[in-house]
């Protein structure tokens, strides 16, 4: 009678410690999953920061540059391209991580493009609105670097959690994926150089 | 054999890797300690310069939560100036953990060979009041004409005159931010003791029923037991409590150690806004 007491007790023990750690493990992905999913809307958000951007830096500099037509509306279609794609963080692959960074690269190149040919524009180097605009985007690729290189953190650390045994089991059996990482492009990604 | 020198590689790649790791931790100059908010890497300011300018920062990190660090540096250490700026607030928490409201001032002297450069970086909180916009033009209003003249102290004054009341008038209180409980943690020794309590009460009551089987009639035996066992647990349950609840006390800002200094940097995030110039 004892001696099966205490075997009742001990695998009771032992399921409710496989139940704990069972929780404890999925409600950590859980969190982190969040977290990964956090930084990523920190990603477009200063994504669409630049964007917004634009129209004022393009109207800016129309008034200074009119002959610069080809290079500006290269900007507003890569804008436009740029701002239809979004990835819903619920579903992040990798395929759409590509095609974000990619519409965002060329519109990246666009800018640069036109913060190239300012330098042929002295008044409009001048213009006090223009210099604000100047550093405004400055800083947002500032903000984009930073925010990527958090992302990729997170996802990474995510990444890490559910495929080391034994959680990988825990994240197989409820589907937690392996997040994509932003990779480092060959020119499109290149920040458009801006010099004071 | 093949096995063992294979691992023997791995144990080497694995150790330069780490000493790579390392290496380039260490670039970011490390957070001061005892933490101090003028921060002369550079050796550009007298005793006296940094001390006025101490006393002025701290005052006004008392008074308004808000964190200025002054760091000068002999060289970027192969950063981007905005990057180590970013690097130096985010590592190092300048401003606290709830508002972010910290600024990184970011003063490459320059010398004979290399142009000097200097970085405002902005925390999050702050990136409202000090756009990349305004501190592009106080590094060039106030900071750059004097900078060419050779002095720094006057330039970072200026600076700081125009930014904190700025500063201020975003983010002007004098809550530090206090570290999150560890709930978690907490809740599971509760459930731990709650388990406990059960399995006790589960014995106490077993063996009554074993006692009533043999026929012996012990009712205060088993009182006893029940009742001990339920105490025992809620004291246990009492005593996790205030473990958890006591464990909040280490997030918020550390030290604080000696009278009237700065008390600690508050764990601030930085998003990479700023705004930076050279000359």
């Amino acid at each position: 009678m004892k001696k099966g007491l205490t075997v009742l007790l001990v695998v009771g023990a032992v399921v409710l410690g496989i139940f704990f750690w069972f929780q404890s493990s999925y409600n950590k992905m859980v969190k982190m999953d969040e977290g990964v999913q956090a930084s990523w809307s920190q990603v477009e958000n200063v994504y669409q920061r630049r964007a917004d951007l634009i129209p004022n830096l393009v109207a800016t500099v129309k008034g200074y540059a009119q002959h610069e037509q080809q290079t500006l509306e290269g900007v507003i279609s890569a804008r436009s391209k740029a701002t239809q794609i979004t990835v819903d963080p619920e579903n992040l692959t990798s395929e759409e991580l590509t095609k974000y960074q990619k519409a965002q690269g060329e519109l990246g190149a666009a800018l640069g493009k036109l913060l190239a040919i300012t330098e042929n524009y002295p008044d409009l180097k001048a213009n006090e609105n223009f210099l604000a605009l100047q550093s405004q985007l400055e800083g947002t690729e500032n903000r984009i670097a930073v925010e990527r290189n958090k992302y990729n953190e997170s996802a990474r650390n995510y990444n890490t959690t559910i495929r080391q045994f034994p959680k990988n089991i825990v994240a197989g059996m409820f589907g937690f994926e392996k997040k994509p990482y932003f990779e480092a492009q060959e020119g499109a990604e290149v920040a458009p150089k801006v010099e004071f | 054999m093949k096995f063992r020198l294979e691992s023997k590689i791995r144990l080497y790649l694995a150790l330069l890797l780490f000493f790579v790791a390392g290496v380039s931790f260490a670039q970011v100059p490390q957070r001061p300690n005892p933490p101090r908010l003028v921060n002369d890497f550079a050796g550009i300011f007298t005793g006296a310069q940094v001390m006025e300018m101490e006393g002025v920062l701290d005052a006004f990190a008392d008074s308004t939560s808000n964190q200025i660090a002054v760091v000068t540096v002999p060289q970027l250490y192969g950063y981007d100036k905005a990057q180590l700026a970013y690097e130096i607030g985010e590592k190092w928490g300048v401003g606290q953990d709830k508002f972010d409201n910290g600024i990184v001032i970011l003063v490459k002297p320059k010398t004979g060979s290399s142009k000097g450069e200097v970085f405002i970086a902005t925390g999050y909180g702050l990136e409202g009041a000090v756009t990349d916009a305004l501190a592009r033009k106080v590094i060039e209003r106030q900071m750059i004409p004097h900078f060419r003249e050779n002095d720094y102290y006057s330039g970072v004054k200026a600076a700081l005159n125009v930014l904190l009341p700025v500063i201020s008038g975003e983010i002007s209180t004098d809550e530090y931010s206090r570290g999150e409980e560890d709930d978690g943690l907490a809740a599971a020794l509760a459930f731990l003791f709650c388990v406990i309590i059960f399995v006790c009460v589960l014995v106490a009551l077993t063996s009554d029923k074993n006692q009533n089987i043999g026929g012996g009639n012990n009712r205060g035996g088993r009182n006893f037991t029940a009742t001990d066992a339920f105490i025992l647990g809620s004291i246990l349950g009492n005593a996790s409590g205030s473990r958890g609840r006591s464990s909040g006390g280490f997030g918020g800002g550390f030290g604080g150690g000696f009278g009237g200094g700065f008390g600690g940097f508050g764990g601030g995030s930085f998003g990479g806004g700023g705004a930076g110039g050279s000359w």
